[in-house]
């Protein structure tokens, strides 16, 4: 029994390593970032409905809810993961637009019904999805 | 002209639901993913649904046999029995989708705790169901679904490359293993086993004979049909707005999003309102159709005609499957994930109570004159290899995508 | 003896009706006696489903649906009392009279409980 638990524990580093548990490769911030692109980008469409005073303030309310746990859930997630040293600037800049997005939904959940509100979190979700488009620009050094 | 007016009728209700959780969530899934490639699975979905519907309309009005009595005299009682397990669990599934999406439905309308809503739909269907004549719970949720039309008028207020669109219905394939898994998804949300399940018994229960087979054709022909153009309206509309923006739909919400933003508030709520009323029927077809099936298999009393007092083993039966779809999705696992679970086994299950079906369908000793064609043989079994291909890709498929998760 | 083979393929399993059209059951087994063999009863109930499932399931589900009891969950249906044979068996009595559809029956201690009787 004692003769199997070297291999064994070498068998568990092995795992571990081949896992990358923790590690955030390029590709997978890349997901990342585009997912929070996305979020973002259907923070403006719910958030025109609102400034356009053309939409019902439950449905508003509901979806920012929503979205806004999935923005902060990204959020968490980049910010947890260990990043590879060369993605690491785009990763904490991810993690920012990621706590700006969730904010900004928050502000909808209180404010379903304002126009005004509205307005500003439409224009504000824009930037902050062009801010994520040019992570994702800079990691995969394509155009997005 | 009261016989027009009757098909007329029941064309419209299965025109209303034809929709489902499964439809809903897929189709605008597929279309945010793939724009309109995805278009071609659906109409295979919806031209399959329609063959294997009229065949079990056909086969009840001519046998006065539903699905599941034909499951256990072709298959006997012990292959019959693995069908009626794979087929209630599938059913559980669906019912708990169900129950969740119109919960998510109703919080989306109205300020109130999601839990409270999953309690609340169950009771409001119990009453809906003991309330309503039987007919008119068809028909009353059938004309609600008829919202769902907006999401045709969002498609034409829009304006999509139509060129784009047609180009859809011609099949493409792609090695991506996501493509591959929504094929699978698209086409087993249209196929749904328990639609097909349910119409056959209610057949039964409305007295068809030989005589109602010309009206089980043009439910089956133009219904569906014109539910397959519905089912692809979601796609379209979904293609539109969402795949240039990389909008991933994991939400029900995200359904009526479009039609928010094509005309406002109103088309805001009609969307939501057919959503409310395709779900509600769908989530009373699933679980009678759990209840059809074991009540028919077992030998047992069944049917809403036969009323609460006449057939109590099927009743409680039913309002145990709607009580365990309420525990289901109390125990929180996100609606949409059941849902995709429910498709995605449901197609696993079909080839099991396909089968016979098409067997009996093609059998002159039970159907005379009336048995399948060349055509509707042909078409049949065309459909039985592909449902078997499906049914074998669908879960490897599943945990190859992580759930559709890519 | 073709006919009698046909029969009891297109007997077992089929739905039971009774004289009322009231379903109560289905055909679990069929008795044959004699040779050649001959159908001598109709055998229903849920005591009968181990019998009609594969070797390796029989104990569990003999399990679950407890021992055979005659009378309670395995029910003799003699011949005689079948009227005539279409899309379902049809019985020349009522249920009660056979110790069928028990489940179902009004009188049944069970149905009496529920909350709309």
């Amino acid at each position: 029994m004692r003769r199997l638990v070297g291999p064994l524990v070498a068998c568990a580093v092995l795992a571990f390593a081949v896992s990358g548990c923790g590690d955030l490769s390029r590709g997978e911030l890349s997901r990342g970032v585009e997912s929070l692109g996305a979020i973002a980008a259907q923070g403006q469409l719910i958030a025109n409905g609102v400034a356009r005073d053309a939409t019902k303030s439950t449905y508003t309310r509901v979806m920012a809810k929503t979205m806004g746990d999935e923005a902060e859930h990204e959020a968490e997630k980049l910010a947890d993961a260990e990043p590879e040293e060369a993605v690491a600037p785009e990763r904490h800049a991810a993690v920012l637009v990621a706590e700006e997005i969730a904010d900004l939904y928050g502000q909808l959940q209180v404010f379903p019904g304002d126009e005004r509100h509205g307005a500003a979190v439409e224009k504000h979700m824009e930037e902050a999805k062009a801010k994520a488009d040019a992570i994702a620009e800079r990691l995969t050094g394509e155009e997005q | 002209m009261k016989g027009i007016l009757k098909i007329a009728l029941g064309i419209i209700a299965a025109l209303g639901g034809f929709l489902d959780i499964g439809d809903l969530v897929f189709n605008t899934q597929a279309g945010a993913l793939y724009r309109y490639d995805l278009l071609w699975a659906v109409a295979l979905g919806t031209f399959g649904i329609a063959i294997y519907a009229e065949m079990c309309g056909r086969v009840a009005a001519v046998t006065q046999r539903p699905v599941f009595d034909v499951i256990r005299m072709r298959l006997g009682f012990g292959p019959g029995l693995v069908a009626l397990i794979a087929s209630t669990l599938v059913n559980l599934l669906t019912v708990a989708a169900e129950l969740g999406g119109l919960a998510i439905i109703l919080t989306l309308l109205f300020d109130a705790p999601f839990s409270l809503f999953v309690v609340l739909a169950a009771i409001g269907i119990v009453i809906s169901v003991a309330l309503l004549p039987f007919g008119g719970i068809e028909r009353i949720f059938g004309y609600g679904g008829l919202m769902m039309l907006v999401f045709i008028a969002v498609a034409f207020h829009q304006g999509p490359d139509w060129g784009a669109v047609g180009k859809g219905f011609i099949p493409s394939f792609s090695g991506s293993p996501l493509y591959l898994y929504f094929v699978v998804g698209v086409f087993s949300a249209a196929l749904m086993p328990y639609e097909v399940h349910f119409y056959s018994s209610g057949a039964i229960e409305e007295g068809w004979t030989t005589k109602s087979l010309k009206e089980n054709r043009l439910n089956a022909a133009i219904g569906y049909a014109l539910g397959g153009v519905l089912a692809c309206a979601l796609v379209v509309v979904s293609g539109y707005l969402f795949h240039p923006l990389g909008v991933e739909p994991n939400d029900l919400g995200t359904v009526a999003l479009p039609a928010q933003g094509a005309f406002g508030e109103t088309g805001l709520l009609l969307a939501l309102g057919g959503m409310l009323f395709c779900v509600g029927g769908a989530a009373i077809d699933s679980s009678f159709s759990a209840s059809y099936n074991l009540a028919q298999f077992l030998g047992w009393e069944w049917g809403r005609y036969r009323g609460p007092k006449k057939a109590p083993r099927f009743t409680v039966s039913w309002l145990v499957f709607l009580f365990l779809g309420v525990l289901i999705v109390l125990t929180g696992i996100n609606p949409v994930d059941i849902t995709e679970y429910s498709v995605v086994f449901a197609v696993v299950a079909l080839p099991m109570t396909y089968l016979p079906i098409l067997m009996i369908a093609g059998d002159r000793s039970f159907m005379g004159e009336h048995a399948n064609g060349k055509v509707s043989a042909t078409l049949g079994w065309l459909y039985f290899a592909l449902i078997v291909v499906l049914a074998i890709v669908a879960i490897p498929l599943l945990l190859a995508t992580n759930g559709g998760g890519g | 003896m073709t006919d009698e083979v046909l029969v009891a393929h297109r007997l077992l399993d089929e739905q039971i009706v009774d004289s009322d059209g009231h379903r109560c059951g289905r055909v679990d087994d069929i008795e044959l006696t004699g040779s050649p063999p001959r159908i001598t009863a109709l055998l229903v109930g849920d005591g009968l489903y181990p019998r009609r499932l594969p070797k390796p399931f029989r104990r569990l589900a003999r399990r679950i649906s407890g021992p055979e009891v005659w009378g309670a969950n395995a029910l003799r249906i003699p011949w005689e009392e079948v009227d005539e044979l279409g899309a379902a068996v049809k019985l020349r009595k009522k249920a009660e009279e056979l110790g069928l559809g028990e489940g179902d029956n009004p009188d049944n201690w069970m149905v009496r409980r529920l909350p709309w009787n």
